[in-house]
């Protein structure tokens, strides 16, 4: 055998471990999570942990009976659906706008924001929409939340924007085109992918933000997030329940990533080599 | 179709300046070539004139109307591209009527232009297809088609034949010479390649660091170019130059002082300026025969092209190229005489590298 098959064989070889690791590393608690609901409550936190039991819906049936699950479910859905859509309605001119003029910092900015410990924020917005009157409301979440969304939107999709000749661009110009024109009619639908694949993230990312919910929302207006919250109290803690919520919580940007873990891939990596 | 007219034009990026200060007059109808090496300046001219870059100072006319500052939309020209830049996401129909719809043109006269368009550039059955699925020749022709379709005023071509192999680019390069005739537009076509602008071109542009070298007809360029660079530039393969001077009442190559062959009108020439290059290009050489003087060099290499051959030489320390009969075939190491044929040399001034006149 020669060098070179054996250094692939070696390659190949750790590869596989890496993935296994990897594997294990990002699933266990997932798996832990999903056991955990369907356990009876007293097997939930038994040392060592009990990996054959006999699965139950109890908690689930807790979970539901004791809050008001499915009204936390919708305003979750309000907040990312419109977080979500407030991303895309500034982060697609944005991502464009920072793509054609070549100016990078108010993408810079916005990552910055992104990268800030959301605790930053907290105290002046509580202050600032507490002064209009908006605590509690759907509207400072869906802004607050855009913190989260626009960073991934105008990031996500700056590549794309990036990987479309200039000259196809140039063209539009000569063609007749405004930027405005050559923003709708020739850059967007050049990268549905990329539009596609940032709001899947900026959906998943708002989903499952916690902190700006539990303190600008109210009983109203409380996401699933900050509710499951709710089951860890001071002297003990719901563990079958909570983990019933976790995995219900899980299951959207589980099920959207699947659809679409193809696209996603695709558009996570274009621009990264210009064919 | 529309006169172009650059007045005094300085192009600057930062405190780099490309274009020092340019003036240029493309007559109605006229196809002028830019032709230069690469970072002379012809594609940012023509970019200037397409609107897709600034002037930073001077005039620019298309027709009557001064366009300093109009965006590129507003200013009724069609730009072909090196990559052709079609709209990957259109058919080749949406990519020929884009300009056409956007200009509120009806559907029914779109419809016309574009199969007339088609029909020109022989691109019919490819008119519901993606871009992605013509081949490179096929791209080029909707380029083509997608600037026709509009009766602009002028036609820009960026070097639109480069991608092409060499059988399709001499192919397109015909079609786009032949279009040029039929459609009797102003085009303004940039290329590095000297043979698209000696085939093509009414007049051409020969550019070098952001200046006209050379604004006239491609026999005027090619017989009388008007300094060492556009002598050098213009023709394959290209001009031979030797240093030469006029010593004890004759011409002489400055590196061994052996006679150079002046005929008697570059002679006067020569005894005026002491010191010049001399030009001569390779098809001007001729193989003497013993009774006629010339100058004996030894063959360094030969190459049969099959229409002529080039013998490669060393004269008076330089490199040199004849090209001959193909049916005259010496082998390397032969000794050959060669003069030049009668007014055909160029002399230049060694300094400047304008021509002796």
């Amino acid at each position: 055998m020669s060098d070179a098959q054996t250094t692939d064989r070696w390659i190949r070889w750790l590869n596989t471990l890496q993935l296994v690791v990897a594997g294990i590393i990002i699933l266990t608690p997932t798996a832990w999570m999903v056991m955990s609901s369907f356990k009876p409550s007293f097997e939930v936190t038994a040392y060592p942990p009990t990996v054959i039991f006999s699965p139950t819906i109890q908690n689930y049936i807790e979970l539901t009976k004791t809050t008001p699950f499915f009204n936390y479910a919708i305003n979750s859905l309000i907040v990312t659906v419109g977080s979500t859509s407030l991303g895309l309605l500034f982060g697609i001119p944005a991502a464009f706008a920072v793509s054609w003029t070549r100016i990078s910092w108010p993408a810079i900015l916005t990552l910055a924001a992104r990268m800030a410990p959301g605790t930053l924020f907290l105290l002046p917005w509580y202050v600032m929409f507490r002064q209009v009157d908006l605590i509690g409301s759907y509207t400072a979440l869906i802004l607050s939340h855009a913190v989260i969304t626009l960073p991934i939107v105008i990031w996500v999709l700056l590549p794309s924007f990036d990987s479309i000749p200039r000259s196809v661009f140039e063209a539009a110009q000569v063609d007749g085109c405004s930027v405005t024109r050559i923003l709708w009619r020739i850059a967007i639908p050049l990268v549905g992918s990329g539009i596609a694949v940032s709001a899947i993230l900026a959906f998943v990312f708002s989903w499952n933000y916690f902190l700006f919910a539990l303190v600008l929302s109210n009983g109203d207006t409380k996401t699933l997030i900050a509710a499951a919250f709710n089951f860890v109290g001071e002297g003990s803690t719901q563990w079958g329940a909570l983990m019933a919520a976790a995995t219900l919580i899980a299951l959207p940007p589980l099920l959207l990533a699947t659809l679409v873990q193809r696209w996603l891939v695709a558009g996570l990596t274009l621009g990264a080599v210009k064919g | 179709m529309a006169s172009i007219s650059i007045r005094n034009l300085v192009k600057r990026y930062g405190n780099l300046t490309v274009i020092p200060d340019l003036d240029l007059e493309i007559a109605d109808h006229e196809f002028v070539v830019f032709v230069g090496p690469s970072g002379c300046g012809k594609s940012t001219l023509l970019r200037i004139i397409a609107g897709l870059e600034p002037i930073t100072s001077g005039e620019l006319f298309i027709g009557d109307r001064r366009v300093n500052g109009i965006p590129a939309a507003q200013r009724d020209i069609a730009m072909v591209f090196q990559d052709y830049a079609l709209y990957p996401h259109m058919r080749v129909y949406d990519n020929m009527s884009f300009a056409l719809e956007l200009r509120g043109v009806p559907k029914a006269e779109i419809d016309k232009r574009v199969k007339r368009a088609a029909a020109l550039l022989h691109i019919e059955p490819y008119l519901d297809r993606k871009p992605k699925e013509l081949s490179g020749g096929q791209r080029q022709r909707v380029a083509m088609g997608r600037a026709i379709v509009r009766n602009p005023k002028a036609f820009l071509f960026d070097e639109p034949l480069s991608n092409l192999d060499a059988k399709l680019r001499g192919q397109v390069r015909a079609e786009i010479k032949a279009l040029s005739q039929e459609l009797k537009t102003t085009m303004v076509f940039v290329t590095h390649d000297q043979i698209e602008a000696m085939t093509m071109a009414d007049r051409i542009v020969v550019l070098q660091n952001g200046m006209v070298q050379q604004y006239d007809t491609p026999e005027t360029v090619y017989e009388r170019p008007s300094n060492q660079f556009v002598a050098g530039f213009i023709g394959s393969p290209a001009m031979n130059f030797f240093p030469v001077e006029w010593r004890g009442e004759q011409a002489v190559f400055a590196q061994d002082g052996s006679a150079a062959l002046i005929d008697a009108e570059n002679a006067v020439l020569m005894r005026r300026a002491g010191k010049a290059v001399l030009g001569i290009r390779p098809e001007h050489f001729v193989v003497a025969d013993g009774a006629t003087n010339g100058t004996t060099v030894t063959v360094k290499l030969v190459e049969p092209l099959g229409s002529d051959t080039l013998i490669h030489f060393d004269l008076a320390g330089a490199s040199a190229i004849a090209r001959v009969e193909p049916s005259l075939r010496p082998k390397v190491g032969d000794r050959i005489t060669l003069r030049s044929q009668p007014g055909r040399i160029h002399l230049f001034e060694p300094e400047s590298g304008k021509v002796l006149r």
